[in-house]
């Protein structure tokens, strides 16, 4: 007795037979398939490829997810440990008075034997513009901007002596810090003269300009105030640059007034969703207009073969089987028209990127798409594919098989 | 069993009072054309739904079965219900259907053509086609397909497949019609002679009387009982032979 898998198995193996019997038939469903789905694929790689490049500098220059504050406020233990809980927050330290956070600064053996004043910025394990370098800690190792070393003759490594001076009641008074370069930060972490201090170091400078002791460094002066430290502003950068607006106008609310880059973000988020809008205006009328082309082509496919399938029925087949016959045809043609728009894709992609090589940066590609866009593209023609072939697996169950014989 | 269909703004009218076929018998249903031969070899088929049916008992003894079964299928009530799996089952195990022309699949060669409803029936398994192609004399067409063949071999290739897969009964639509009449007469021989010596059942429906009478066919004629310019009504009735 026949079985469902056998016969459909048996089915299956007509259809692919039909498909090659038939290949010029077959070549014109499969090349109008890629026809369609060829100039998506371009569109939405060119799409891909220009918002990537647009916004790449942006996600990776950790400048454009800073927040900062406009003017100068006052900020305690207890906003700092909020504001590092939140979740769009990816770092946050404090920062203390601009005109304290600076130090003068010397090779003390070798180097250029010039001194230089930099400004103090307080960093921290995770500081996003070190990218991974070792961060300053207690108060001695620090991070010099490449300007500050290169002025210095130093290296990753090597001894400086900052040099700090303050009068009280009357007396000038100098003290004298050794300090190590535990590392060099690249030219686009700061670029002016400045040192990544610890933020003990920070406070202890601040201190020492106060007029107050720090015990820790042995430097003499009035007393620490005690309690909770006020701090005047800080350094903060968002997760990512989608957090940006959200925790802008979280501290706004605040009422903190806050610069950020957030308006150069929303001009290319602007571009990105109006040629998103743009692709799948495009992609909706393609795929449409498709949709009805093959859904048309398969069901006058099951028309014109309409007395094959009564033969098949006459000789025993039952119609659950039969229909896996144009379903397989119109999804082998889906297969094959995605597997020659990709082919052509890259061909595409490679004169495209190669007219556009000298506008845009090097290494960047104007036009590309992931494998998973791919994989997308195939699992949308094998659905509409699909649903062309039901309405036409549908027709052909309604076919009525004895009038289709005798109109031979 | 009563058909009725509207063509073309003519109405037609098929009764069937009473038709037995004994196992084994060979029968032709002769009529001119258009007195519904190929309406009632569909309508026992079982591919054609009845407009209305008594009694149709359809009761194989295949080839294979003969000794341990003798199951009879109730067929009207079978149209009743809405299992029309159960009827493709029935017609693929002992239905072969030779159509007046262009029986076979364009796609498919010779030889697979004829190995389809075995195939159908036992998936793969034992290649009979060289079989079948030596009793037809189309031995050298097997790797063909259809299109690369006359008519007469078409038909051969058609018999062959009809009974490759051994059938109780053998329903041929104007098997002959298509071929020129030395040809009609040695394919007619050709099939009798198949259908003798498996003990299949034969039903052939034809235009040429005196093809089936030579051929040792019993005749059943479709009698046109009322016919004017809208309808036409015909009787098929075995009591009557």
């Amino acid at each position: 007795m026949q079985t469902n898998k056998a016969s459909r198995r048996l089915v299956a193996e007509l259809a692919l037979r039909d498909f090659a019997h038939e290949r010029v038939m077959s070549a014109c469903f499969v090349f109008s398939l890629s026809a369609v789905l060829l100039p998506l694929l371009v569109l939405f790689g060119l799409k891909f490829g220009i918002i990537g490049n647009l916004l790449e500098p942006l996600k990776e220059d950790p400048r454009y997810r800073q927040i900062q504050p406009a003017g100068s406020g006052r900020y305690g233990p207890d906003w700092f440990d909020a504001m590092a809980a939140r979740s769009d927050v990816a770092f946050i330290v404090p920062r203390t008075r601009a005109i304290a956070a600076t130090m003068r600064l010397r090779a003390p053996d070798g180097g250029s034997g010039r001194i230089i004043s930099v400004e103090l910025i307080p960093s921290a394990t995770g500081d996003p513009v070190l990218q991974g370098l070792e961060p300053p800690s207690d108060f001695d190792a620090v991070v010099l901007s490449l300007d500050a070393a290169d002025k210095l003759g130093v290296a990753s490594g090597d001894a400086v002596e900052g040099i700090l001076s303050r009068t009280l009641d009357g007396e000038q008074q100098t003290e004298l810090l050794p300090l190590t370069v535990s590392a060099v930060a690249p030219a686009a972490a700061f670029a002016r003269d400045g040192m990544f201090v610890s933020r003990d170091l920070l406070v202890a400078v601040e201190d020492f300009r106060d007029g107050r002791a720090v015990p820790a460094l042995g430097w003499g002066g009035r007393a620490a105030v005690d309690g909770p430290r006020f701090f005047a502003g800080f350094r903060l950068y968002a997760r990512s640059i989608d957090d940006v607006a959200g925790l802008r106008s979280g501290l706004m609310d605040q009422g903190i007034d806050v610069r950020s880059r957030l308006a150069d973000i929303e001009l290319v988020q602007a571009l990105d969703r109006n040629l998103g809008i743009v692709f799948w205006v495009i992609a909706g009328v393609a795929a449409v207009g498709y949709g009805l082309a093959f859904g048309s082509s398969v069901w006058a496919n099951v028309d014109r073969k309409r007395r094959e399938f009564s033969l098949l029925r006459l000789t025993g087949f039952r119609t659950g089987a039969i229909v896996w016959f144009p379903i397989l045809q119109a999804m082998l043609t889906g297969l094959l028209g995605w597997l020659i728009a990709c082919l052509v894709f890259f061909v595409v992609q490679a004169g495209l990127n190669t007219l556009f090589a000298d506008t845009v940066g090097g290494g960047d590609s104007v036009c590309r798409l992931l494998p998973v866009h791919f994989l997308i593209a195939l699992v949308l023609t094998l659905a509409a594919a699909g649903i062309a072939a039901a309405s036409g697996g549908h027709r052909l169950a309604r076919l009525e098989p004895s009038l289709a014989l005798r109109a031979a | 069993m009563v058909k009725r269909y509207e063509a073309g703004g003519m109405s037609f009218h098929l009764d069937v009072p009473q038709l037995d076929v004994r196992r084994g018998a060979k029968i032709a249903l002769v009529g001119e054309s258009g007195s519904g031969k190929s309406t009632l070899l569909e309508l026992l088929a079982m591919i054609l739904r009845p407009t209305g049916c008594g009694v149709f008992t359809f009761s194989p003894a295949s080839q294979r079965e003969s000794r341990q079964s003798h199951d009879s299928h109730d067929i009207a009530a079978v149209w009743q219900s809405v299992d029309m799996d159960r009827l493709s089952d029935l017609r693929s195990r002992h239905i072969g259907y030779v159509l007046q022309a262009g029986g076979l699949l364009p796609y498919l060669s010779v030889h697979d053509n004829i190995n389809l409803s075995r195939r159908l029936l036992e998936g793969p398994g034992e290649d009979v086609a060289a079989h079948w192609a030596a009793k037809l004399n189309i031995a050298a067409q097997l790797g063909k397909k259809p299109a690369a063949l006359s008519v007469g071999q078409q038909q051969r290739v058609a018999i062959a497949r009809a009974l490759a897969h051994e059938p109780t009964v053998l329903i041929a639509d104007e098997p002959t019609a298509a071929v020129d009449p030395m040809n009609a007469g040695r394919i007619m021989d050709l099939m009798v002679g198949l259908v003798d010596d498996l003990g299949v059942t034969l039903i052939v429906a034809s235009h040429a009387h005196e093809l089936m009478r030579r051929a040792g066919l019993d005749l059943i004629e479709h009698r046109i009982v009322a016919s004017d310019a809208e309808s036409m009504r015909v009787t098929v009735d075995s009591a009557n032979e």
